[in-house]
């Protein structure tokens, strides 16, 4: 039997029949439609399909989908209608910091989620927290120039 | 806003090819080669068709009754009739209702394999540097050899020889996003929506792999998540479109991640000796020889060899030169292109040898390079004229950030120098439509963004030079193969040059189209008044919309076709003794400087800053072009020091996976100083020269300078893990 699964997900209730194996990141792309989320790896080594969880960055791919329970589910789709998120996508688009834009949701998704778990982060803390997230095109230089800009104090 | 895409891509709301979809869509496996060499005896899908979901199964016994009559007997058919090459090799696929369920059919194909003998290793077929006659193998794709001048008597006159053996490793592309397509049949139309960096390249290749002529080939790119050259040839289009065929219904495929390294075609390793006759500060003669492994390719499909190999010479003037290459079959599976093919690794070579050479001289390696750099108007070795070079600037260039560094950085920190030039140009063609609106100018191409920019941003950049109208008022309309103007691809650092002078001279086509239809003298351009697209002459403003003929105003604009197909070099066929090399065309140059420490425990080398002075020839949009150098120097950081792909005797890869397969993280790429040398022009729009490839060149040669000025450790192979830096130190 497909026991059935209830997610919240960028504010809204969800559910349905889910098999107990399937991976969140497969939910969210496939029955949800959510596709800003990506399909990298599969095996927790890009960050591409990152999402938050309980507001902590978590890799969907590694995640069953039953696992999650009553925790909120934030994916790139619902960035906009938070604060952090909104700066982090503001900031990333006028740094241009994505070339394909294939690991740009993990990143974005990424940041916010440390951005709310540590207010005030340093550039430093960002960066560490971002080493999990694989970019190919853009040798991870105009997504520092956007760290940079996001770690600085508000004037 | 730098780039119109980004607001898109942030929000994850562009379609790549792993996110299409279509309804009652099915999803592909390929059922693949176990082993590595073998005969194909049987092949029995029953147990594939009979698993839960499963709509069909279809391997080389299916193409004759799939394929239009008498076309399943192509040369190279999608599934091989007996000989298996390489393992991963597809010898079946089988679509079903759900990836699982593929998956799990394609675990019960049933294949009878004799096992034949397997050549894992280019010392498998050659074990050293082949004498003469020995070259004679049926594991040999192609033998080259090129000579200039009085060689022999260059090594009898010198008076010191300088000689070094390099090692170079198999790397990926590795695009985070896997290779993926959806097909359908529809009728006589094949067609195929694929994240593809050459939608012609797609389609001539799975026409000549279906045999089925290539107007009923129809391929469409969707946004492309990186390429790096490992996206332009029909890798999957041939297998869904026979899936497709088979069930009658669209079907996915896309690539796991330990398919997409096995499957997409890359650089594979090589040997490479060079060695150079010296009487005081001159470079008297050289000799190169190369064993490139070209892995399962098939005969013909060399294009590395009789090319990389100028690049071990270098930019350099030397007396005599031999160049001598073999490319070496093995099964592994067949080599590719991958961001500027093979260069890396040959100015590896090369520059770590030229720093040898200055080194052991007590010269400055900076100074030496100076003194036997190229210059415009010098010879190559294949008697090539050099054309307009910025080597010299570049060094100079270089020169006053070293100084800096050497001031600001601690004892101790090596720096590394090295130059790499590559061969940009136009000569691969192509043409666009300009579609002039009431409202907005569209650039009509087939050709995706693929992420390094030169479409949305080069191609866009370019018409708004022509036409004066805003980039906010300009788009890229993405076309199909049947509809669309034939490019040959975004690959080569070819897209700014070729398909943005085809942008330019449709362009002006269209100004001068205008022109006719407003009276008086003066130059045309166009702007953008309330969101309307005006042409203005001597000082008149008259509305786009004013201008259209009935006919325009039915089919929605003015209509421009813009084409461009350059001129290639030429070399002196008297240089060549055997074998294919290439003429080179724009000459790029690209001079890097990396500053490294070195852990003396463990080997591992960090990477402090990294400077990268770019031949840009002209810049036309610059924080593109700056982008595209800072991803370069990144790549090449990888394959400096982490990137490797691992292959055992039964040549079996054994590291198909991002943890095992490590390519530089965001603490791993220092912040890169870029700087661009302007005014040596190529033959792009305005002068530019192409930009991707030639920043990933020099920068394993440069950091592999660093870590011998840091310790005075040579390591002559890649990648400098902290295992081969340990052993040139003495550590283990």
């Amino acid at each position: 039997m497909t026991p059935s699964l209830h997610l919240l997900v960028n504010g809204v209730r969800r559910e349905g029949a889910v098999p107990p194996t399937e991976r969140l990141l497969d939910t969210l792309r496939w029955r949800l439609n959510l596709r800003g989320t990506k399909e990298g790896c599969r095996s927790g080594a890009c960050g591409a399909c990152t999402v938050l969880i309980d507001g902590r960055p978590r890799l969907s791919c590694l995640t069953l989908s039953h696992q999650v329970g009553e925790a909120p589910i934030l994916t790139v789709e619902g960035l906009e209608s938070d604060p952090v998120g909104r700066a982090v996508l503001e900031t990333f688009v006028a740094e241009a910091a994505l070339q394909c834009g294939y690991c740009t949701p993990g990143f974005v998704v990424a940041l916010t989620g440390l951005l709310k778990e540590h207010p005030g982060a340093t550039e430093t803390t960002l960066l560490e927290g971002l080493q999990g997230n694989l970019c190919r095109c853009t040798g991870y230089s105009s997504i520092r120039r956007a760290v940079t800009r996001l770690s600085e104090p508000k004037r | 806003m730098i780039r119109s895409d980004a607001r898109l891509k942030a929000r994850g709301a562009l379609e790549f090819g792993v996110d299409l979809d279509a309804p009652g869509a099915l999803h592909g496996v390929l059922i693949r080669s176990p082993v590595a060499h073998g005969r194909l005896r049987r092949v029995d899908l029953d147990r594939v068709r009979s698993a839960p979901g499963v709509v069909c199964a279809i391997g080389h016994a299916e193409l004759a009754e799939l394929l239009p009559s008498g076309r399943g007997a192509t040369a190279h058919p999608a599934f091989p009739a007996a000989e298996l090459r390489y393992r991963g090799e597809p010898i079946a696929a089988v679509a079903a209702r759900s990836l699982a369920e593929a998956r799990w059919a394609a675990a019960r194909a049933h294949l009878e394999i004799e096992p034949l003998p397997i050549f894992a290793q280019i010392e498998d077929v050659f074990p050293d540097w082949p004498g003469a006659g020995e070259g004679e193998s049926e594991h040999v794709n192609a033998h080259v050899l090129a000579r200039q001048g009085d060689v022999e008597g260059a090594f009898a006159r010198a008076d010191r020889v300088v000689r070094g053996k390099y090692r170079t490793a198999g790397i990926v592309q590795m695009p985070l996003e896997p290779h993926a397509c959806l097909a359908r049949v529809d009728g006589e139309t094949w067609h195929v929506q694929s994240s593809t960096q050459s939608p012609f390249g797609a389609r001539e290749d799975t026409s000549a792999i279906l045999g089925i002529p290539e107007e009923q080939v129809v391929v469409e790119a969707s946004w492309v998540g990186g390429g790096f050259g490992g996206k332009g040839a029909g890798l999957l289009e041939p297998y869904a479109l026979l899936l497709a065929a088979a069930a009658r219904r669209p079907v996915k495929l896309q690539l796991s991640y330990a398919e997409e390294f096995e499957l997409s075609r890359s650089t594979l390793p090589s040997i490479i000796w060079v060695e150079s006759a010296l009487a005081g500060d001159r470079i008297l003669g050289r000799r190169v020889r190369l064993l490139l492994d070209t892995g399962a390719s098939l005969p013909g499909r060399d294009f590395a060899t009789g090319y990389a190999i100028g690049f071990i010479a270098g930019p350099y003037r030397i007396g005599a030169v031999e160049l001598e290459g073999y490319a070496v079959k093995t099964n592994k599976p067949p080599f590719g292109p991958h961001r500027a093919p093979f260069a890396p690794q040959c100015v590896f070579a090369g520059e770590s040898h030229t720093d040898e050479i200055a080194r052991a001289a007590g010269w400055d390696p900076l100074e030496f390079r100076e003194r036997t750099g190229w210059r415009e108007g010098d010879e190559t070795p294949l008697g090539q004229k050099v054309g307009p070079f910025g080597l010299q600037e570049a060094l100079e260039r270089a020169r006053a950030i070293r100084e800096r560094w050497k001031k600001e950085l601690p004892a101790g920190t090596g720096l590394g120098l090295a130059v790499g030039f590559w061969s940009t140009g136009t000569s691969a063609g192509g043409e666009v439509l300009l579609r002039l609106t009431p409202s907005e100018l569209v650039v009509e191409t087939v050709e995706a963004e693929i992420g390094s920019g030169s479409v949305i941003r080069g191609l866009v950049a370019v018409a708004e030079e022509v036409t004066g109208l805003p980039r906010e008022a300009i788009r890229i309309g993405r076309t199909d193969t049947a509809r669309g103007p034939y490019d040959a691809g975004v690959y080569g650092s070819r897209t700014l040059g070729a398909l943005g002078n085809a942008v330019g001279d449709a362009g002006t086509k269209l100004l001068q189209e205008l022109a006719r239809r407003i009276p008086g003298r003066g130059e045309l351009r166009l702007e953008v008044i309330g969101g309307s697209c005006v042409a203005v002459r001597n000082g008149s403003r008259v509305t786009v919309a004013s201008l259209l003929t009935d006919s325009e105003r039915a089919t929605g604009g003015v209509l421009a076709r813009g084409r461009h197909y350059g001129r290639g070099g030429e070399i002196l066929a008297e240089r060549v003794l055997t074998g294919g090399f290439y003429a080179y065309t724009d000459f790029t140059a690209a001079v890097h400087l990396a500053a490294v420490s070195v852990d003396r425990e463990t080997g591992q080398v960090r990477v402090l800053r990294y400077a990268a002075i770019a031949d840009a020839g002209r810049v036309v949009d610059p924080p593109t072009y700056r982008a595209q150098v800072e991803g370069g120097v990144a790549m090449g950081l990888g394959e400096a020091l982490t990137e490797e792909t691992l292959w055992n005797a039964s040549a079996e890869l054994q590291n198909p996976g991002l943890l095992d397969y490590r390519v530089p993280t965001i603490l791993e790429v220092p912040p890169i100083e870029v700087e661009v040398v302007e005014g040596f022009l190529g033959a792009g729009p305005g002068g530019a020269k192409g930009g991707g490839e030639p920043p990933v060149i020099p920068v394993p040669g440069a950091v592999a300078n660093a870590v011998a000025d840091a310790t005075g450790a040579r390591v002559r192979e890649l990648p400098l893990t902290p295992e081969r830096v340990a052993r040139a130190l003495k550590l283990l």
